[in-house]
């Protein structure tokens, strides 16, 4: 504290990035918690409307999470263990599904199995009734694999070869060695993996949206109170509600790997050498990846044909037509939209997050601990939730002299500071302190060193807050849901309406080309920093 | 000075005066605080108590990048994203120094540690010997009031270490600068300083000239830490102005009275004698001056420039250095040995 004292400076930043964090994380989240009042809340209560989507939303995160994670952990499995052919296909084909809104998985469920879709109708001439229960299960288990088994597979590939090949020397066979060694070292980061998975699905608002039907979750009933009618106190109730379990997840979470931020998802393969397995099951292997891959391929296989025919599944034309149409207008000013705020903000938050980490790891002055805390708690806030507290607290008259586009921009920064922060503590905890003390006894102050001797050495640190950030600003709907304007709207907004009105071509041609943008983006960050970017897949 | 860290406390009520233009070590075993008085003066500690004076000026309130000291540090801590070239440069970029002064004066200080040449090189391409020399090429570069150095040649190994020794001595020699340099190495103080604080358990045990530190350690602890002795109980039999008489097993003694602490006749005290203030012989010793003592050599240790061996007196053992051994057979048997009497130290318990 003395010390802070004696840098004027360094104080002034540190209560600025306090002032930015009450404001921006702790001010929105607060009004929406208390914003029905405790005869609000009891009134609420009594109503028990929200006991069905509580149960509903409960059932589907179990039922999602067991099957994504039992997907998701062959897969890892496989990749991680085995000797297929193929991995660097697999890999790649792991990974495009973390660059896209993960309810397009629904858009194409409905291209697929829908009223008309290509199997259901198309192949059978059945018109099921695919919403509900069934059809988010199979829906969120194929869109929350991939993230599972990202997740798993750092978690494996992590634990230790060498006990591994120790297990083996002393005569315990691949498989044994993997239940008797492997699985109990590693079962806390599988926990932990578990339940991100469970929060990821847990929030999910544009699956069950979409094809959820009157089979109605938190999420999509907190939207449909506010959106439907206007029933802002209910809505914030129920969102509190989600939050809480959101919350108890994390918690959990955090018991079980002690905060370890973030999985770094690069397109290279971990060098670690493992013991061979026999060829029987690396075969094996092959085959249950390749039928996952091949799940992948059909579900945004469908999106891409779709996008370049008239009118699938119908007239297989091939069309630049719904490009066209994604080009112009709005739907141009919303790809543009999309850029600029995922890409400003990314810049934002994962600078912010890496001084905020500095003045946190590096700091001695009290209160420290509440910062930490405040700064890794948007991962526990659900999208929809997020998006409901920006929604109250800044969507003010008194504000309108701000640009919306802002306030999206603002709600991303803070929503994805966890991954950014978490990796920039992590990063400063690889730099030994005398680095810093070095450039202090040289006579720089503590800001100049930052800025000179530790900013330059972090930066593995601020490409992951950059990317993650950029990534999961370009495929959020939930956080984004409550703040677009027409002038200010966005890619996965726009996907989202034209689902909704039924316009596959446009819908599934936005969708190729906000993937298509990301990967691009991607592709030149990566040129940028000479190849070294990485990904942090999970939520911190 | 006092410097606690939540209940224990790493620097207790420390007071000392470092003379300016010395080489001034800190000398302790390990956790005996240090380090942690060194990054107090530093200034990357705030003290719990008392006051830090540089110049005569009182610099408590001062941030540690303007305290004019710079610290060399155990792992060299040098920015691995620069070249050696800047990061000596660092610290006279930060001061606004001018480009061509500071050309010259990155180009002037390379050449004082021997480094010229090797420019352009990123610190992950040089020896540890080289990668130290740069950090204190880089401290020294900002001509700061103190340098600090704390165990910087600890991770070298031995022959590099003696070697950079001297040439820290000799470079310290010829800028004049004040040196507050910290080690657990007592060798290592004993040869580069001029003056020494022996602390333990985060006291000041002795401060002053490394020979004073050597012969008339003030307590046991001392004696025994700055090298090898002989700590003998004794009795304190007579006084005199100057001198002591003491006996210890049938001996009987007159030796040196130690300035600046009480002794009483009839306590009881310990003996401090160095092994190479001995001198041994197979006969009977030649100077009568001295203190004698009969024995037989118990065992030995040939350690290269001497012999060291365990005589046995009476029921004791004394260790005893014989320089210059030489490369006749060694001594066996019965044995004379005998040690000028302001050879022999008193320490009060
Ligand atoms: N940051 C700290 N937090 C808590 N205790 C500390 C801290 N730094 C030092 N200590 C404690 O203070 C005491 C003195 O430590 P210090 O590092 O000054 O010892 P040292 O003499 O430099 O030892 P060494 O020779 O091993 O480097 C030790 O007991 C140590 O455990
Ligand atoms: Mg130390």
């Amino acid at each position: 504290m003395r010390s802070l004292r004696r840098e004027p400076v360094l104080l002034l930043a540190l209560l600025a990035v306090v002032a930015l964090v009450l404001t921006f994380i702790v001010y929105p989240q607060v009004q929406v918690v208390i914003a029905p009042g405790p005869s609000g809340y009891v009134d609420f209560l009594q109503g028990g409307t929200w006991i069905g989507p509580l149960r509903n939303s409960v059932e589907v995160t179990l039922l999602s999470t067991t099957t994504a994670v039992l997907l998701g952990f062959v897969y890892a499995y496989a990749m991680v263990y085995s000797h297929m052919p193929w991995k660097p296909f697999f890999r790649v084909i792991g990974i495009l599904p973390l660059l896209s809104p993960p309810f397009v998985v629904a858009a194409s469920y409905l291209l697929l199995f829908g009223p008309r879709g290509i199997v259901t109708y198309g192949v059978f001439g059945q018109s099921p009734i695919i919403f509900g229960l069934f059809g988010i299960w199979g829906v969120q288990t194929i869109a929350y694999f991939p993230f599972a088994y990202q997740l798993i597979a750092d978690v494996l590939s992590r634990s230790d070869a060498r006990m591994e090949q120790a297990a083996r020397n002393l005569g315990a066979g691949p498989w044994r060695v993997f239940w008797t060694v492997t699985l109990p070292l590693s079962r806390p980061g599988l926990g932990a993996a578990i339940l991100t998975t469970a929060i990821y699905v847990l929030e999910d608002f544009g699956n069950p949206q979409i094809i959820g039907g009157i089979f109605t979750v938190l999420p999509t009933q907190a939207y449909s109170l506010i959106s439907g009618f206007g029933d802002f106190t209910s809505a914030a109730a129920v969102s509190t509600i989600l939050l809480l379990l959101a919350l108890g997840l994390y918690v959990a979470k955090i018991r079980l790997d002690g905060g370890r931020a973030f999985v770094t998802v690069s397109g290279r393969a971990s060098s670690m050498p493992r013991p061979p397995v026999p060829l029987g099951l690396s075969a094996a292997c092959f085959v249950a990846c390749l039928a996952l891959a091949a799940l992948l391929v059909l579900v945004y296989g469908t999106l891409v044909v779709s996008a370049f025919t008239a009118v699938f599944p119908t007239n297989l034309t091939f069309t630049v037509r719904h490009f066209e149409f994604v080009a112009t207008g709005t739907n141009g000013d919303a790809l543009r939209n999309t850029l600029t705020f995922s890409v400003v903000a990314a810049a934002f938050s994962a600078v912010f997050a890496l001084f905020a980490g500095w003045l946190v790891q590096r700091g001695t002055w009290p209160g420290r601990g509440a910062l930490d805390f405040l700064l890794i708690m948007p991962a526990a806030i659900p999208g929809i939730f997020f998006g409901i507290g920006y929604l109250t607290a800044f969507n003010q008259a008194w504000l309108d002299w701000v640009n919306r586009g802002w306030l999206i921009i603002i709600a991303m920064i803070f929503w994805n500071i966890p991954v950014g922060y978490q990796a920039a503590v992590a990063g400063l905890r690889q730099v030994d302190r005398s680095l810093d003390e070095a450039a202090t006894s040289l006579g720089a102050s503590k800001l100049r060193g930052f800025r000179d001797v530790l900013v330059p050495m972090l930066g593995g640190s601020l490409r992951v807050g950059f990317v993650t950030t950029f990534v999961r600003a370009v495929t959020t709907l939930s956080v984004v849901i409550f703040l677009f304007t027409p002038a200010t709207t966005v890619a996965t907004i726009r996907i989202y309406q034209l689902v909704n009105d039924l316009n596959w071509g446009g819908a599934t041609a936005f969708t190729v080309a906000d993937i298509g943008m990301a990967i691009v983006a991607l592709v030149i960050f990566a040129a940028l920093a000479r190849g070294r970017i990485a990904l942090g897949a999970a939520r911190a | 000075m006092t410097k606690r860290f939540g209940g224990v406390t790493a620097v207790d009520d420390v007071s000392f005066d470092v003379p300016k233009g010395a080489f001034a070590t800190l000398l302790g075993p390990s956790g005996c605080g240090k380090t942690t008085t060194l990054r107090t003066i530093a200034g990357f500690y705030d003290p719990d108590a008392g006051d830090i004076q540089i110049g005569g000026r009182r610099v408590n309130e001062l941030p540690a990048h303007r305290r004019g000291t710079a610290m060399v540090f155990q792992d060299y801590a040098l920015f691995p994203h620069m070249t050696v070239r800047d990061n000596v440069a660092y610290g006279l970029r930060v001061a606004h120094t001018g480009a061509a002064e500071r050309t010259r004066r990155v180009r002037e200080t390379l050449a004082f540690v021997g480094l010229t040449g090797l420019e352009d090189r990123w610190p992950s391409q040089l020896s540890g010997g080289q990668q130290q020399r740069v950090a204190v090429a880089r401290a020294l570069v900002i001509e700061p009031q103190v340098l600090l150095l704390d165990e910087p040649l600890s991770n070298l190994d031995a022959k590099l270490r003696e070697q950079l020794r001297v040439e820290l001595r000799t470079l310290q020699r010829r800028l004049g600068m004040t040196f507050v340099y910290v080690t657990h190495d007592q060798g290592e103080a004993l040869s580069l300083s001029d003056w020494i604080a022996v602390m333990n358990a985060g006291k000041v045990e002795q401060a002053g000239e490394p020979w004073e530190i050597y012969y008339h350690p003030r307590t046991a602890f001392l004696a025994d830490f700055v090298g090898a002795v002989n700590l003998v109980p004794a009795r304190v039999s007579e006084l005199a102005e100057t001198t002591v008489t003491v006996t210890f097993g049938t001996h009987r003694a007159q030796v040196r009275r130690p300035p600046d602490v009480t002794v009483t006749a009839g306590h009881d005290v310990l003996l401090c004698v160095r092994p190479e203030s001995f001198s041994i012989t197979p006969a009977a010793p030649a100077d009568r001056n001295g203190i004698a003592l009969e024995g037989t050599v118990a065992r030995r240790a040939f350690l290269g420039d001497t012999m060291r061996y365990w005589v046995r007196v009476d029921d004791r053992e004394w260790i005893v250095d014989q320089p210059d051994p030489g490369a006749a057979s060694p001594l066996d048997g019965a044995v004379s040995l005998s040690v000028r009497p302001e050879r022999v130290h008193v320490i009060a318990e």
